[in-house]
């Protein structure tokens, strides 16, 4: 049996998928979290037949109107699905807005039940909704429910109306049989109607205390919140004190013991192959796989602490608000305040960032955040800046903030120019947003999410990163002949004659070796894999010293084993951070641009942009340094000039486009 | 007419409401705890015009707005809160 799952965005919709079937899908407090459907069975607990029932979960949407470019997904599913049963989730506090989606559903011909939902909040508000009388509006079962509580949350009671209703057919309340679809004027006279019907019923069947339009604490708060000057260091505080807890406080506590494991089993298994196992095996297994996978699992503490932190951020409601205050300023560069959630989110993983930008209606707005977002340094990119600060600067903070900083500044100029040259730099265009309540965030709801991450994280490692690593420490033990590459002949491996023509590329940022090209390259499948390789590469095995806890061991060993100079490594640190994403992120934004154009000029941003800051940070940095410009000066000047040039060339193209739709709009 | 959060220093549930002057004016001229009507979507965007109307937002429908925040609007329609920005505030026409 099938089980269509649709209503309002932020209604509870995901809330109650999850809590029907036991799964924990993404949610979060703001309008436009679920973007694609979502299927499961239904819990053995609730599931009272003998047969498999399925729920769907929809996105939200507001109106199954012929004339909005959104929610066919909805509209397309339920006539091409044939769902048996459809569950409408209705926000039980904003009824007079919900009822307009219901009385359109009603009209399908499927049998439906309304699940009121959020009922705890209408209790707290004393709201009170006379259920008999709105299902008889309605003519079909309604059913109140708390998808948010574990017991007493009225899912039973809504899953066995929903098989009781099964096969029935209902009356709605509304019928628009004989409105011309294709006739803008009727279908808009009969949504009218439409509503002044809701209104009736609203009016008959709702009794509240207070009325919406009147202040509240929650306005107050908001007031503070999204000031027009206060907003900003008020997000800056809270996303720093999200990185403080998660990289300085609780995360390297819990990396601690798990660095003790990887250490004691390093030993363990050292042990076990004793001293008459071939060194290249030994080799594969203590150094490339345990090492190179032990270098980069240290950090997995870290990483979920911050996921934690990120999904209490997100289901307090708080992010709608952060939207508002950043829509001034990213007006500035063709973009709305919505372009900042995925960006947050990007700072835990590009992929649900990537994807989340699919609240954004304007398509080139859309695309631009999709191809930004991969700029803000995610989870994955945390071992690669902590080793770096770790090995040359000494551990020092301003690295990583820097590195987020530029982060912003890079997402503000790649915004400008693809405004600029899409020609669009006085469109104008329209910011709305739900502001939704504020909610005490789920403690719960935010260990799955770290744990579900964990999860994630630990089967990439053992998959994706122990086949790299594994890969990598063959292809630098083996020459072209299969042979064991000498102890000191490296160059022959090859890894290194695969890796050495890259190498050539990036002498002007400073690094062109080719243990360095080959980690950078192996980043493009998990940026943790910058870290694994060179683990490998340069025999490092233990990058968390476990008594000092700092961040290296024998930090200064393992610079003077790199061969870079401080500028060198930070252009190094800029380039793995500022180009393009994993490839797993890359094809989130493949779904996201819809357009190859887009998505080829996206990348080719991303690779323009790392090759240019990391040639500006070593060249610049040398300059400062020792006084002198650094290796491959002339070669990477002109190559960074060429990209800028055609860069420049095509906004002023852009500018002339914008012009002239300026003046055939005036 | 102070829009500014200065004039709304204290925490409390208001009681008292404004009342709409009459003149026809578009929301971005709007007083802070006035019920209006909206009397015109002014745009040429159907999409955003069918958005709005999905939320309540339409002809003879009431508004009211909330707080003036960093030149967006907080509004209250149909038990929901919205914030938009000043272009689209300039864009509902209310009485």
């Amino acid at each position: 049996m099938k089980l269509a799952l649709t209503g309002n965005p932020n209604s509870g919709k995901t809330t109650l998928f999850n809590a029907i079937t036991g799964k924990i899908e993404k949610v979060g407090n703001w309008a436009g979290v679920t973007i694609d459907k979502k299927e499961a069975d239904i819990k053995k607990s609730l599931n009272t037949t003998e047969g498999r029932i399925i729920a769907i979960d929809l996105p939200g949407a507001y109106s199954m109107s012929p004339f909005t470019s959104e929610e066919s997904i909805t509209r397309d599913f339920i006539k091409n699905e044939n769902p048996d049963v459809i569950i409408n989730i209705v926000d039980a506090t904003n009824i007079s807005r919900s009822l307009f989606f219901t009385t359109q559903l009603l009209e399908l011909g499927i049998p439906m039940v309304v699940a009121l939902n959020k009922s705890d909040l209408n209790k707290k508000k004393k709201t009170i909704i006379n259920l008999e009388a709105l299902s008889k509006e309605l003519g079909c079962p309604v059913v109140e429910t708390t998808s948010t509580e574990v017991t007493n949350n009225g899912l039973e009671l809504l899953i066995s109306k929903v098989l009781e209703t099964k096969g029935t057919s209902q009356i709605p309340p509304f019928s628009s049989k004989n409105v011309d679809l294709k006739d803008k004027k009727s279908v808009e006279a009969s949504d009218k109607e439409r509503f002044v019907l809701v209104n009736k019923i609203v009016k008959s069947v709702e009794n509240r205390r207070v009325s919406s339009n009147k202040q509240t604490k929650q306005d107050a708060a908001d007031r503070i919140l999204a000031h027009k000057w206060l907003g900003i260091p008020i997000f800056i505080m809270i996303m720093w004190m999200v990185f403080s807890i998660s990289q300085t406080y609780v995360g390297p506590l819990v990396a601690d013991v798990f660095v003790s494991l990887i250490d004691g089993f390093y030993v363990f298994v050292e042990g076990l192959l004793g001293n008459d196992v071939s060194p290249v095996l030994s080799s594969l297994l203590l150094d490339g796989i345990i090492g190179g996978v032990g270098a980069v699992v240290g950090f997995l503490p870290l990483i979920m602490v911050l996921f934690f932190l990120l999904a209490l951020l997100e289901d307090c409601g708080y992010m709608a608000r952060v939207a508002v205050v950043m829509d001034r300023f990213f007006k500035r560069v063709g973009l709305s305040g919505k372009s900042i959630i995925p960006m947050v989110i990007g700072t835990g993983c590009a992929i649900p960032g990537i994807m989340s930008t699919r609240t954004i209606k304007n398509e080139r707005q859309r695309r631009t955040t999709a191809m930004l977002t991969p700029f803000m340094p995610c989870g994955a990119k945390l071992p690669v800046i902590a080793l770096f600060a770790g090995v040359f600067f000494n551990d020092a903070a301003w690295v990583g903030t820097t590195m987020y900083f530029l982060a912003i500044l890079i997402i503000i100029i790649g915004a400008l120019i693809v405004v600029t040259i899409t020609g669009e730099r006085n469109a104008r265009s329209y910011f709305i947003m739900e502001l939704p309540e504020y909610k005490f965030p789920s403690l719960k709801r935010a260990a799955m999410s770290m744990f579900s991450r964990a999860k994630a994280f630990i089967i990439k490692a053992s998959t994706i990163i122990l086949l790299c690593n594994a890969v990598i420490q063959i292809m630098q033990s083996f020459d072209w002949k299969f042979q064991v590459v000498a102890e000191g002949a490296q160059n022959s491996s090859i890894l290194a004659s695969i890796a050495s023509p890259f190498a050539i590329i990036l002498i002007p940022l400073g690094f062109g070796a080719w243990q360095l090209a080959a980690a950078a390259i192996t980043g493009f499948i998990a940026k943790e894999n910058v870290v694994g390789t060179l683990a490998v590469v340069y025999s490092i095995t233990n990058f968390i010293d476990t008594e000092e806890l700092t961040l290296v061991a024998g930090g200064s060993d393992v610079a003077s084993i790199m061969g870079l100079t401080s500028a060198a490594a930070l252009a190094y640190l800029v380039f793995n951070l500022f180009t393009p994403p994993c490839f797993a992120a890359i094809g989130a934004m493949n779904a996201e641009m819809e357009n190859k154009v887009w998505l080829w000029s996206g990348i080719g941003f991303q690779l323009g942009m790392g090759y240019v800051a990391a040639f500006l940070t070593y060249q610049i940095g040398t300059l400062l340094t020792t006084k002198a410009v650094g290796t491959g000066f002339i070669p990477g000047f002109i190559a960074v000039v060429i990209m800028i040039g055609f860069v420049i060339f095509l906004m002023k193209k852009g500018d002339r486009k914008a012009k002239k739709k300026l003046a055939y709009s005036s | 007419m102070d829009h500014t959060m200065s004039s709304r220093g204290s925490v409390e549930v208001f009681t008292q409401r404004r009342e709409s002057s009459g003149r026809i004016l578009n929301l971005s001229q709007g007083n802070i705890d006035t019920e209006y009507i909206i009397q015109e979507i002014k745009t040429n965007d159907e999409d955003l015009r069918s958005f709005l109307f999905s939320l309540g937002c339409y002809e003879g429908e009431k508004i009211t707005i909330i707080s003036v925040l960093a030149e967006n609007f907080v509004l209250s329609v149909k038990d929901a809160r919205y914030s938009i920005d000043r272009d689209l505030a300039e864009a509902i026409r209310v009485i």
